[in-house]
């Protein structure tokens, strides 16, 4: 899943300054998960923006929603509360949801609430970690099922590096060496012949380097000019 | 989607989040024959709100006051707690409130009374029930009955030890004052009859003239002045005629009628001795009532049958019994069998026959009304109707013998039968009820804080036998809350909106009792949630709801304190009212703290951070969470997770340069009134940046 983190307040009161008429608008798919874009934490933003306003002498009308997913326009007719009405909607979806609601609302700014920061696993109540750097390029079978993009601070595929110390990382001490866990893993599973392999190197046209990537699904297109963009 | 689920649009439609308790009833309700709000009035207790727990008992039973002095309460033998610890005590809750609330009773009379005459024939709970209904529904019912005052059998043989005749009162006055009629000393068949009833208007006649008259047994000697019939006996008794009994007296029979009719003659000063066909186990008579019966030097003789009444001239010397070898067959049918080689002679100087009441069928008489071959009134008891157009029967004399409150079913639901024969509609009542909830199952059930129940202080038994006064004395208030707060809300806790639940797993997460599942979506089974609330507060989605409150509601309710404070201070306190007394839940305390409203809840488990914002947002100044420790809340982890909802909003007021302090956590709420308004006093002044040491001095 999609984790995103709410924006420093001193940010979100920048970019809503001189506005009246605000909508926070919640998504409930990943980031309601992961505990920070749901419709609560509109609710509670709401009420602290409002609270904010009224300590400062301010007038400003805040609300809020959530709908289903902001990633998708069907679910905007599920709005109760329109975002043409508002000098601004505080989309607390990830960036995605801001994006696309940016596109399918061009008359209304829609400011991203929240900073969209990685692709994530639960591994206890109330935290979640970094699994998938979406490189577009997955290598989990040959790695032990550890990611070397997300679990290794430089994202080497043929790891370690000289820097590990003492099972830590040199680029943060707190952290352990990816590729020594890959070791770990891949000797526990008796396939320590895959980490002698030397992979070949990342091709970065998979991941950001051959600009926006898309997933077209011919089977489910339904015009030419679908795919054709 | 799975049938049942529910939608945010449905809801949104419904007209309170009460109505999906509906859906399935607590086990208490679904049991009770009236299927009174249990649910309802031991949570209204537990608030210390006993009039409208008072009210909302008196919506389903007219005999309250009674109901809570003799009811068999199967409520309480179906409740859910026995598989945690122990019943809760309902029927002293019952009790506390009806008696409390006494002649005061919300009387919600029919806006006219213009509909049909209907005469009603016998005032015991049946009759009385059904008289109650017509009336609320605008009919003009009048009831006739042969004794002087109105309650049945539980005014003219219940011992006044087991319920004073104050307590009868206020039922049959609250009755009464909802515009029936009561004619006493008229008893039909002899003094008018069903015929005449008809003549002067009455549109339908019901009879509920209950088990009316002793079942004898034709033994050798039976007809000695001293061989009683058991309700003579009681009713000479409760009319204040000392009826003609020895100094021994032997009771034969087993029930309950047995057992107020030896611990009667014992307060008459006799020794008592029962005796009934069955053993310790089969005698039918509640334990409670043997017990009680025992302490108060009650003998027993089990499985004796009572063969001759032996004489001496005009006086009985005793009686001649033989050995019962069983008294049910392999069906369990009422088959006694006898060694007569096995024969013993018992002395005693007064014998009262309590095996069993009977029909006086004396309104028969004139009324042209069949009986069947057994002489019992014909009747189609899915009409109550009998073989005249427009009379019907209800009660003991067509059911099988019961209690009050079945008595009042069969009323309310012969009140239906008339409202539709008089409606000129076909009579068919719908006797299908939503489902109840099942037991509790094991691994929450031990989850469960335990509590031991509160009994009712008994009188010394050596007291008791010296007159007619009450044996259990009335539970006090703070008894009556602690016990109403063992209920568990079965049916009044979650349910998940599917459509907005993201399956996030924060209520599997947070539920202290390991209750949710999420499998598509969240699925809380409600009968084994606790209804703490606690996923309600933390889901994020906003997509749990709760049955038996609103979250708008308790919004709403801490905006309308808030905007009722004058002046600066604008304290909003939520406390966890597990421990507080009812003057603390009702606003009634003297010694509040000025500026700071109490809003007191079940446990502050159901209070979300979202709650404290708006009561900020709603102009309060401050606002004060006040939670007991962690072991006396009646949910596990509640205190150490309200105190991290507490120190989450206290980071947001930061955020946005309001200080933290403005939102208070303390856990004072189970050490006492003393204790925790100190602690409140202290709050307050930190919320206003005030000093401990400066507050003080």
């Amino acid at each position: 899943m999609i984790v995103a983190e709410r924006k420093p307040m001193d940010e979100i009161l920048e970019m809503l300054a001189g506005r009246k008429k605000v909508l926070v608008l919640g998504c409930g798919g990943c980031v309601t998960v992961c505990l920070t874009g749901g419709e609560r934490q509109a609710e509670m933003l709401a009420s602290q923006l409002k609270l904010a306003a009224a300590a400062s002498g301010r007038k400003l009308q805040v609300d809020f929603d959530c709908i289903t997913r902001q990633c998708e326009k069907e679910f905007f007719d599920n709005l109760s509360k329109f975002p043409a009405d508002y000098d601004a909607v505080l989309s607390i979806a990830c960036g995605a949801g801001v994006g696309y609601m940016s596109e399918q609302f061009p008359g209304t700014p829609i400011l991203p609430g929240m900073n969209t920061t990685f692709l994530a696993s639960n591994v206890a109540k109330g935290i979640w970690e970094e699994y998938c750097r979406g490189c577009g390029d997955c290598m989990l079978a040959w790695t032990g099922g550890i990611c070397p993009i997300a679990k290794c601070s430089k994202s080497l595929v043929n790891g370690t590096c000289g820097g590990t110390d003492k099972g830590k990382c040199e680029v943060n001490p707190d952290m352990d060496c990816g590729w020594l866990l890959i070791y770990k893993r891949l000797e526990s599973l008796g396939r320590l012949d895959e980490y002698r392999k030397m992979r070949p190197l990342r091709d970065h046209r998979k991941d950001r380097g051959n600009g926006i990537r898309r997933l077209v699904l011919a089977e489910m297109t339904e015009e030419e000019s679908d795919n054709e963009q | 989607m799975r049938d049942g689920d529910l939608t945010t649009d449905q809801f949104a439609q419904l007209e309170s989040p009460q109505r999906l308790m509906e859906r399935e009833w607590a086990p208490c309700r679904y049991h009770c024959p009236v299927h009174a709000d249990v649910r309802a009035y031991v949570e209204l207790t537990a608030m210390g709100r006993f009039k409208e727990a008072a009210d909302v008992v008196r919506e389903g039973l007219p005999f309250a006051s009674v109901c809570g002095r003799i009811c068999h309460h199967p409520c309480e033998a179906n409740c859910r707690r026995c598989d945690v610890d122990e019943a809760v005590a309902i029927r002293e809750i019952k009790r506390f409130v009806c008696e409390l609330a006494g002649v005061d009773a919300t009387v919600r009379k029919a806006a006219v009374q213009e509909k049909a005459k209907v005469a009603i024939v016998g005032a015991g709970p049946a009759g009385m029930a059904a008289g109650l209904e017509l009336a609320r529904w605008g009919y003009r019912p009048t009831i006739f009955e042969k004794f002087p005052v109105a309650g049945g059998i539980p005014a003219t043989a219940i011992p006044t030890y087991r319920l004073p005749r104050d307590v009868l009162a206020q039922d049959t006055d609250w009755i009464l004052a909802h515009g029936v009629e009561f004619v006493g000393n008229c008893e039909i068949g002899k003094d008018k009859t069903i015929t005449d009833l008809k003549a002067e208007g009455f549109a339908a006649v019901l009879i509920a003239t209950g088990l009316a008259k002793s079942r004898m047994l034709p033994l050798p000697g039976a007809d000695n002045k001293r061989v009683l019939g058991v309700l003579d006996f009681l009713t000479d008794t409760c009319f204040g005629r000392t009826p003609d009994i020895g100094r021994n007296v032997l009771v034969v029979g087993g029930g309950n009628v047995a057992m107020d009719a030896a611990r009667t003659a014992r307060r008459l000063g006799a020794q008592v001795t029962v005796m009934c066909l069955e053993n310790e186990e089969e005698m039918p008579a509640w334990d409670w009532e043997r017990d009680e019966a025992e302490e108060e030097g009650v003998k027993f003789v089990f499985r004796r049958g009572p063969v001759e009444v032996l004489t001496d001239g005009d006086n009985i010397v005793g009686i001649k019994t033989r050995k019962v070898t069983r008294v049910f067959d392999e069906a369990g049918k009422f088959d006694p069998q006898y060694d007569d080689s096995d024969l013993q002679d018992m002395p005693c100087d007064t014998v009262i026959m309590a095996i069993g009441q009977m029909a006086d069928m004396g309104f028969v008489e004139g009324s042209g009304l069949s009986t069947d071959e057994r002489g019992h009134l014909a009747y189609n008891p899915a009409t109550h109707q009998t073989s005249q157009a427009g009379v019907f029967a209800c009660g003991e004399i067509v059911t099988s013998p019961g209690s009050a409150v079945e008595a009042c079913a069969s009323g309310q639901r012969a009140a239906s039968a008339i409202d539709l024969f008089l409606s000129g509609k076909a009579i068919s009542i719908d006797d299908n009820l939503p489902p109840y909830i099942d037991k509790i199952a094991e691994q929450t059930a031990e989850k469960v804080l335990k509590v031991k129940r509160y009994g009712v202080v008994a009188e010394d038994p050596a007291k008791r036998v010296t007159n007619f006064d009450e044996v259990d004395h009335n539970f006090e208030e703070m008894i009556a809350m602690a016990e109403a707060r063992r209920c568990m809300s079965c049916g009044g806790g979650a349910e998940v909106l599917v459509d907005k639940c993201a399956a996030c797993l924060t209520c599997l997460r947070v539920c202290p009792f390991d209750i949710p599942k999420v499998t598509d979506v969240a699925r809380i089974e409600s009968s084994l949630c606790q209804a703490c609330g606690m996923c309600i507060a933390e889901c994020p989605a906003n997509a749990i709801v709760a049955r038996s409150w609103s979250v708008e509601q308790d919004i709403a309710d801490a905006r309308a304190k808030i905007a009722g404070m004058g002046g600066e201070r604008k304290i909003v306190a939520f406390i966890c009212g597990h421990h507080a007394p009812a003057a603390a839940w009702t606003g009634q305390l003297s010694d509040a703290i000025a500026g700071v409203a109490e809003i007191y809840m079940p446990s502050v488990s159901r209070l979300s951070a979202a709650q404290v914002l708006h009561a900020l947002e709603d102009g309060a100044t401050g606002v004060m969470v006040v939670a007991c420790n962690e072991g006396a809340d009646r949910y596990p982890t509640a205190p150490t997770r309200v105190a991290k909802r507490v120190a989450q909003v206290r980071g947001l007021l930061d955020e946005i340069g309001i200080s933290p302090e403005k939102v208070q956590f303390i856990t004072e709420a189970d050490q006492g009134r003393a204790a925790m308004r100190n602690a409140m006093a202290a709050a307050a002044d930190r919320i206003e940046g005030k000093s401990e040491a400066a507050a003080e001095s």
